[in-house]
């Protein structure tokens, strides 16, 4: 049983944890940092797992940081199962890791993360092919079932066949990835149409369309009852209509949850995550967290609830950081929207902030489809406040910057929305010039000339 | 850092600084080679918004707290703390596309080199990833209408 005291503990190794500990290395160069994390890697980029599968990333190129990383930056890094932390203590200030080591801190960050969430099915549990798709290991897992579902089905002379049980952007990029193993791949999802949370109605039905073409068929409206198999091995599915649909393997995609236990055992105010302050403090003192457990205010529409993507746990990462080691210029964190970014084979989604606005509540839309691509804008109050482009991703980020800054649209011409990709040339000139000069010297005019005076 | 500015008033929309990128980013450094020979790989990182009254050359900002670089999942798009070069790496980009759905300029694109989308950008003509080398754009401008220039502040130094 080992003691130790640091400054600071960090409390999970991916995009919210690593981004504190380098900030607080920024702002605190003396203070001992400690990383802890469950599995048993440097930090790399999570969302890449299905990356790795359809063979457009390798296992060397994982890595989110370089390998020195840790060591560059003077943090410690303890991960594996080991390295769990099973308990905190916020009075006493000491974690309890697996090893049954203490830590000592100063200061903590809760970036844990989100884990899956599978509502109970008859026959799931304990099967050695079903998986869920959130981590390394997961994908280990789910590459190796889908390897040997080709090998055994061409042994057999049959069709190779998954079944990916959801349709959130995680079910659907394990589909991707595994239809390059599988003859076809069964995606099932409860709600009326797939990608629910990011699509519309419209959006969803095209892109189940395209998905199509690659062996990938969606069945919304439809989830698994059961599963079946006389070992440890599911040989097929029993679906809520009563249909049976034999499988080689299964990913298990519903859904996930904030990872906040240790948190809220302690004591912390949890709400659809953790409840924090602008400095991402929970209701216990010297308790920070960041990342996908955090109940973040929804700045367009006031909501409350976790936002588990990528560029939203680096930024909490960053602010939490700046707010544990004191950093004078740490700016409080007031909310965010979602945006995401994914792609299926050839095709892109981007998509961001509200698309599928309440009736009555003074939303307007502006929607297009032809053959294969889908636009949609949502305004509200003459400003943009949410977007669809699938298979149209010109300039997303110019549209992303538009909510972002709530800017009033009237400027702008109605082509540069549904016809033509909006340019910075539609910005007025004097906008475009503070757009684009950030930084520019000051001795210099807007013809580039020195002043003579 | 030295940064590029687009003077909007002195372009002419003659594109020579897509050119001079797209030659200066191929395989044989040679515009005619770039555009003839090579395909559709090498790519210019440099944008000119025109066919209007007006018109502009985009690349990238190279921000102060770069979006993209935030955003980034496979930590492929990187702020050099030393030189405030933002830059991606070619291997590591995957072309999710969380980059260019973030950047509010514009300024990044994902493009199809040797059968892989990734993330195009400017790297300011540098030899290595984070460094700044001289931009072939502005060597190139025949009007003046892109100036690189020492800026003030926003690069971490």
């Amino acid at each position: 049983m080992s003691e130790r005291i640091v400054d600071y503990l960090v409390i999970g190794n991916s995009a919210a944890g690593v981004t504190a500990a380098e900030q607080i290395r920024a702002n605190d160069a003396q203070g001992s940092v400690l990383i802890v994390g469950r599995e048993p890697y440097a930090v790399y980029g999570r969302p890449l797992i299905s990356y790795l599968i359809a063979g457009k990333t390798t296992r060397e190129r994982l890595g989110w940081k370089d390998s020195g990383f840790y060591d560059r930056i003077g943090i410690e890094c303890l991960v594996g199962p080991d390295a769990e932390v099973v308990s905190l203590d916020p009075e006493a200030h000491t974690a309890t890791l697996a090893d049954g080591s203490v830590v000592t801190y100063g200061k903590c960050l809760l970036a844990t993360g989100s884990i899956p969430f599978t509502p109970p099915i008859k026959g799931l549990d304990g099967r050695e092919n079903v998986h869920t798709f959130f981590t390394l290991d997961d994908a280990e897992g789910v590459w190796e079932d889908a390897r040997r579902a080709r090998q055994e089905a061409d042994a057999e002379g049959r069709s190779a066949r998954a079944v990916v049980i959801g349709s959130g952007m995680i079910g659907l990029k394990a589909a991707e990835a595994i239809a390059g193993y599988v003859d076809e791949v069964c995606v099932f999802e409860l709600a009326d149409r797939i990608l629910p949370a990011a699509l519309d109605a419209q959006g969803s039905e095209l892109l189940q369309r395209l998905l199509d073409r690659h062996g990938i068929m969606c069945r919304p409206g439809l989830s698994v009852q059961e599963a079946c198999g006389d070992g440890r091995r599911a040989t097929s599915v029993i679906l809520t209509n009563g249909e049976r649909t034999p499988c080689d393997f299964i990913v298990a995609a519903v859904g996930a949850r904030p990872n906040s236990k240790l948190a809220v055992d302690a004591g912390a105010q949890q709400g659809r995550g953790l409840v924090c302050g602008p400095d991402l403090q929970t209701s216990l003192p010297d308790v920070y967290a960041a990342g996908d457990l955090v109940q973040v205010t929804d700045v367009l529409t006031g909501d409350e609830r976790p936002l588990a993507l990528w560029p939203n746990a680096v930024e909490q990462g960053a602010c939490a950081g700046r707010y544990m080691a004191g950093a004078p210029d740490a700016e409080p964190f007031d909310g965010a929207f979602a945006v995401n970014a994914v792609d299926f084979f050839e095709t892109s989604l981007l998509t961001a902030g509200v698309i599928n606005p309440p009736e009555g509540a003074g939303y307007e839309t502006l929607a297009r489809q032809e053959r294969d691509s889908y636009v949609k804008f949502v305004m509200k109050d003459g400003r943009l406040c949410g977007y669809i482009l699938l298979n149209r991703p010109d300039n997303a980020g110019v549209y992303t910057a538009l909510i972002k800054d709530k800017t009033e649209l009237s400027a702008f011409p109605e082509e540069a929305f549904l016809d033509m990709p909006l340019e910075n040339l539609d910005f007025s000139r004097d906008d475009r010039w503070k757009r684009l000069h950030a930084f520019y010297p000051s001795c210099l005019d807007d013809r580039g000339w020195k002043e003579t005076r | 850092m030295k940064r590029i500015y687009a003077l909007e008033r002195w372009c002419i929309d003659c594109r020579r600084c897509e050119v001079a990128c797209r030659a200066f980013h191929s395989k044989s450094c040679d515009a005619v080679r770039a555009y003839r020979v090579e395909g559709d790989d090498p790519k210019n990182r440099i944008w000119v918004e025109g066919a209007r009254t007006v018109s502009l050359a985009l690349n990238c900002r190279h921000c102060a707290d770069p979006a993209c670089v935030q955003g980034c999942i496979s930590g492929a798009m990187q702020k050099s703390q030393a030189t405030g070069v933002v830059t991606v790496d070619p291997q590591r980009c995957v072309g999710c596309r969380t980059c260019a759905s973030l950047c509010p300029f514009g300024a990044v694109r994902i493009e199809e080199v040797t059968g892989r989308e990734i993330a195009i950008k400017c790297d300011l003509c540098g030899e290595r990833l984070g460094e700044a080398g001289e931009p072939h754009c502005v060597a190139v401008c025949p009007n003046r209408a892109l100036v690189y220039v020492e800026s003030e502040g926003g690069s971490h130094e």
